[in-house]
């Protein structure tokens, strides 16, 4: 796994508050008990900080629910 | 012709919810985590008998005990989305009940951006001449239309209403607006079920639904380009501003449109801890809270920037007089 998507895992977890091992590829709303609504909106605001500003043009990610659609989301905004 | 606010009152229904309210009625949530994101500690709660328009009257008649002659209300202008009727409009019934002659009134069906438009309304209707003063007022009682386990809209709403004294000034002190719409957001923050619309889908309620997400990325990133907007028409930087008023939707918004905006936080004022999201009504308060707590001087540069359901965003620029 690359640097930069290691810091996207790595900062999934923090804002959640749960340990880097809980996060993998495969979490989601569905099978992470902390990624709720609250949590997901740490997320959003985490995520934002770490791209300088560059998420908040970006409504798809307000519903990504999964790790997966959130690194798909920031290829293909060219963020990752 | 130039406009000002001469006053603010405002008011709360009695009831107060705590936290450990909303954690009787739902012992899953966690409570520490809720308030560390929304800085929301508790809330106003209308009573079942208690409408918007109730809490209204009781913001008006405080601006009229404190020297406001219902002789020269020329207009008042309710921007309320929880009217007691579909028709009639409430402000033609606070009219009555304040015991004000035939004078200007309507609601404007606007929320969290609604005192903005309100103020812009109100400006408009005195710079053409057709009134010299009246009053803008903004009640809501969204906890009505909320679920109680509803974990994303009850922690973060409040009831209260705000009555603000508008009228003709020699010295121009209010301007200029920043308005905007985001119609494609309007499903973002509703009640499906509130209006004429015929909802084919049975599971859709009359309470009171937020797609949190959704409103958070929509002000991320339209608040700071109001604000932008803004500071450019009026020629002015962010050094010139003596006072943010934001609309006090919660900790993790104003807090990010802090950091988006790089604003120094001691001119960002706060008063959301007790008192809640009250939809129109919180930039009203925030600001006759500021005044009460001398954060505004005379001559004080004051921005307030409203934003939310619709998606509507309302800005401008405050001189206090």
């Amino acid at each position: 796994m690359s640097k930069i998507n290691n810091e996207v895992l790595e900062i999934i977890a923090k804002s959640l508050e749960i340990k880097k091992e809980k996060v993998t590829m495969d979490s989601s709303t569905e099978n992470l008990e902390e990624w709720d609504s609250l949590g997901h909106l740490s997320i959003l605001v985490s995520l934002d900080r770490k791209f300088n500003g560059q998420l908040a043009g970006i409504k798809e990610m307000a519903a990504a629910s999964s790790v997966k659609s959130i690194f798909k989301i920031l290829e293909d905004n060219s963020l990752i | 012709m130039h406009v000002c606010i001469k006053r603010i009152e405002y008011f709360f229904p009695e009831k107060k919810e705590s936290n450990t309210d909303l954690k009787a009625d739902n012992p899953d949530w966690r409570i520490d985590d809720i308030v560390k994101k929304t800085g929301i500690v508790s809330r106003r709660i209308s009573s079942n008998e208690q409408t918007a328009t109730d809490l209204a009257e009781e913001s008006c008649k405080k601006l009229i005990n404190s020297g406001l002659n219902t002789e020269d209300i020329d207009f008042i202008i309710l921007v309320t989305q929880s009217p007691d009727y579909a028709l009639p409009t409430s402000a033609c019934i606070l009219q009555d009940r304040l015991g004000v002659e035939s004078c200007i009134a309507f609601d404007i069906n606007l929320g969290c951006s609604g005192f903005v438009y309100g103020l812009a309304v109100s400006s408009s209707l005195i710079s053409s001449g057709l009134a010299k003063q009246g009053i803008l007022v903004c009640s809501d009682t969204y906890t009505k239309y909320i679920d109680k386990h509803d974990r994303t809209c009850r922690p973060l709403f409040s009831d209260a209403a705000a009555a603000t004294h508008i009228s003709i000034s020699e010295v121009d002190s209010i301007g200029p607006f920043e308005l905007g719409t985001d119609g494609s957001g309007y499903d973002k923050l509703i009640v499906p079920s509130s209006g004429a619309r015929i909802n084919s889908n049975k599971s859709q309620t009359n309470k009171l639904f937020m797609s949190g997400a959704d409103v958070f990325m929509f002000t991320m990133d339209m608040v700071p380009k109001a604000v932008n907007s803004l500071l450019i028409k009026s020629n002015k930087k962010i050094e010139d501003i003596d006072l943010f008023i934001f609309h006090q939707a919660s900790k993790l918004v104003i807090d990010s449109i802090i950091r988006r905006l790089d604003l120094p936080e001691e001119k960002v004022f706060m008063n959301f801890e007790n008192i809640g999201n009250t939809v129109s009504a919180t930039i009203p308060i925030a600001l006759s809270d500021a005044i009460q707590q001398g954060r505004i001087n005379t001559g004080d540069l004051i921005m307030l920037v409203g934003f939310g359901v619709g998606y509507s965003w309302g800005g401008c620029l405050i001189q206090w007089p």
